[in-house]
């Protein structure tokens, strides 16, 4: 190997490794909110005896966006809390009311009994499914839970049904 | 024709390892915009031969700003310029986001060494008066980016607003308030205001990110231009023998010197280093590997200390000492040496100014006719004196605020 050649096969090694030291954390820097995982406090909704069986009833509260790191103040956010009869027994569904075509919002038409998106003409059933209109799937649902009769909400989204 | 081969072995390399449909289409942009032609401009020049591993000093410098400025793009990914959130996002950094904790701590560390690496290239050219004509405005460049440099440092070290940098703010900004006549406009024209506060923060913000980068990047590429205009200098080691030389050998000298030399107007004998090297790949060889090992430094640091954060800005604080960056412990000592309202500004501006002015005035102040260091004691002895009281005052404020 001539010199020359030792020389540019050093530059070019050396030149690497400098882009690879500089460019490693900085490509684990974008890529860290695929694997940050935020921790969701529970957020009180209501009393559910105030909600109405068969009525999705709008609640805002305010939740802490997922992925937000430090920020403190919450934004508000729509939850459709529903008492559903089905085959004989009440459920219990907490909807965002975020529509799952274009993430529009949308809102429970009580003539029409279903939930409408303004955008695109979205349609979901009382329960979320997506009955009519361009959205892909069923409304998403916050996590809930109960203590006594006071509901709880987190910002972690299930997929609906 | 040493030529045309030097050039297509360069496109060789730049095309080798793709198909035939690459290598025309490399032809056809090639043909258009020039890489080829531009890549040689920047590659094929002669440099001095002899004691070209300090001459890299110069290119580190380059690389760790470039590093500054890739890492500091980064850190904007989270860092909010705010005096509620600016802490928070790096607290935040510093506990739940391991990668982007490793880009501040290259920020930092990087910092660090570029001071380092800026002092040794300043003292590589004052010793062997690489400033002296026909390069005197480019050591002048290079002082205005040094203090654009350590600009950047004051500011940088304001942004997380935690306890260090808020009271190193408070006594930075404060500092003006002693200028003559405009000394209270001053310091409401750097804090937005009377006091610390928001407008603080967002102005140094801006002086870090926009207004410093602005100044230092155009002056680097002046730097970089006079520099390829009169050639590197290199030391007195590729000049020995000039005094000895006959008018024929240097007639001869000069008649087979490769651009850019030779460098006019200079003394007779110093426009063309006695033995000529090519910058690629013997200089580049020698500036990838120096400029990897600091790097290769910075990312351990990262990663081994990496940077601390203290806790948030407390204006409420009862005894809270501020430690400035080490590369301003001397500024530091000259505020406690200098006190009452009449000596503080000869502490704060005097001294630095003329300092500063005697800094940039180097080249005009050195009348010696050689290069050699131990035949210009002139410049050499009170550079050292100055250098020395420099360090001495260093060790008196470490002293004084760590009581060793």
């Amino acid at each position: 190997m001539s010199r020359r050649r030792f020389m540019i096969m050093g530059i070019n090694a050396a030149g690497a490794a400098t882009g690879l030291l500089i460019a490693a954390p900085i490509v684990g820097d974008i890529l860290s909110p695929v694997f940050y995982k935020s921790k969701q406090p529970w957020v009180m909704v209501a009393d559910i005896r105030h909600v109405p069986v068969g009525v999705p009833t709008a609640y805002v509260v305010m939740l802490n966006d997922s992925g937000d790191a430090w920020q403190v103040p919450a934004v508000p956010r729509t939850v459709y809390v529903v008492k559903a009869n089905l085959s004989n027994a009440v459920q219990l569904i907490t909807l965002s009311n975020v529509c799952t075509h274009m993430q529009c919002d949308v809102h429970w038409d009580v003539n029409l009994q279903v939930f409408l998106c303004p955008c695109h003409g979205g349609l979901y059933s009382m329960i979320g499914t997506n009955i009519g209109g361009p959205p892909p799937q069923p409304l998403f649902r916050y996590q809930h839970k109960l203590v006594g009769t006071t509901l709880y909400v987190r910002n972690v989204l299930t997929e609906g049904q | 024709m040493a030529e045309e081969l030097e050039r297509s072995v360069l496109v060789g390399r730049l095309t080798r390892p793709i198909s035939g449909l690459m290598a025309t289409t490399y032809r056809w942009v090639d043909e258009r915009l020039g890489v080829t032609d531009l890549v040689h401009q920047l590659l094929y020049e002669a440099v001095p031969r002899r004691g070209a591993w300090a001459y890299s000093l110069g290119s580190a410098t380059l690389i760790l700003i470039v590093l500054q400025i890739v890492t500091g793009m980064f850190l904007l990914w989270t860092y909010v310029p705010s005096t509620t959130e600016a802490w928070l996002s790096l607290n935040f950094i510093e506990h739940h986001d391991e990668f982007a904790a490793i880009v501040r701590g290259m920020h930092l560390w990087g910092a660090y060494i570029l001071f380092v690496v800026i002092g040794l290239h300043m003292v590589r050219t004052f010793v062997s008066g690489s400033y002296k004509k026909p390069r005197e405005l480019n050591w002048i460049v290079g002082v205005v980016l040094f203090l654009l440099v350590l600009g950047l440092g004051i500011t940088g070290a304001m942004l997380p607003w935690d306890q260090a940098a808020y009271w190193t703010a408070t006594v930075v900004t404060h500092v003006v308030d002693y200028f003559p006549i405009f000394g209270t406009q001053l310091q409401e024209i750097l804090r937005g205001g009377p006091q610390m506060g928001p407008a603080t923060l967002t102005r140094f913000f801006a002086i870090h990110i926009w207004l410093l980068p602005a100044l230092l990047v155009p002056l680097i590429g002046l730097h970089l231009i006079l520099l390829r205009r009169h050639g590197e200098h290199g030391s007195w080691v590729n000049y020995e023998g000039v005094e000895e030389e006959t008018e024929a050998e240097r007639a001869e000298r000069m008649a087979r010197a490769e651009a850019p030399y030779p460098a006019l107007p200079s003394d007779p004998g110093y426009a063309v280093p006695m033995d000529l090297d090519d910058f690629f790949p013997s200089q580049v060889f020698k500036d990838a590997l120096v400029s990897f090992g600091l790097v290769l430094l910075i990312f351990i640091m990262a990663i081994v200390i990496g940077a601390p954060i203290e806790r948030a800005a407390n204006p409420a604080a009862l005894n809270y000492v501020p430690t400035p960056e080490w590369f301003f412990l001397p500024l530091d000592q000259l505020l406690v040496q200098f006190p009452q309202a009449w000596m503080i500004p000869v502490g704060v501006f005097i001294l630095p100014g003329i300092g500063t002015t005697l800094l940039i005035l180097v080249p005009f102040l050195d009348r010696t006719p050689g290069r050699q260091p131990w035949r210009r004691p002139e410049v050499m002895v009170p550079a050292l004196f100055v250098l020395l009281f420099l360090i001495f005052e260093a060790m008196l404020a470490v002293n004084r605020l760590f009581n060793l």
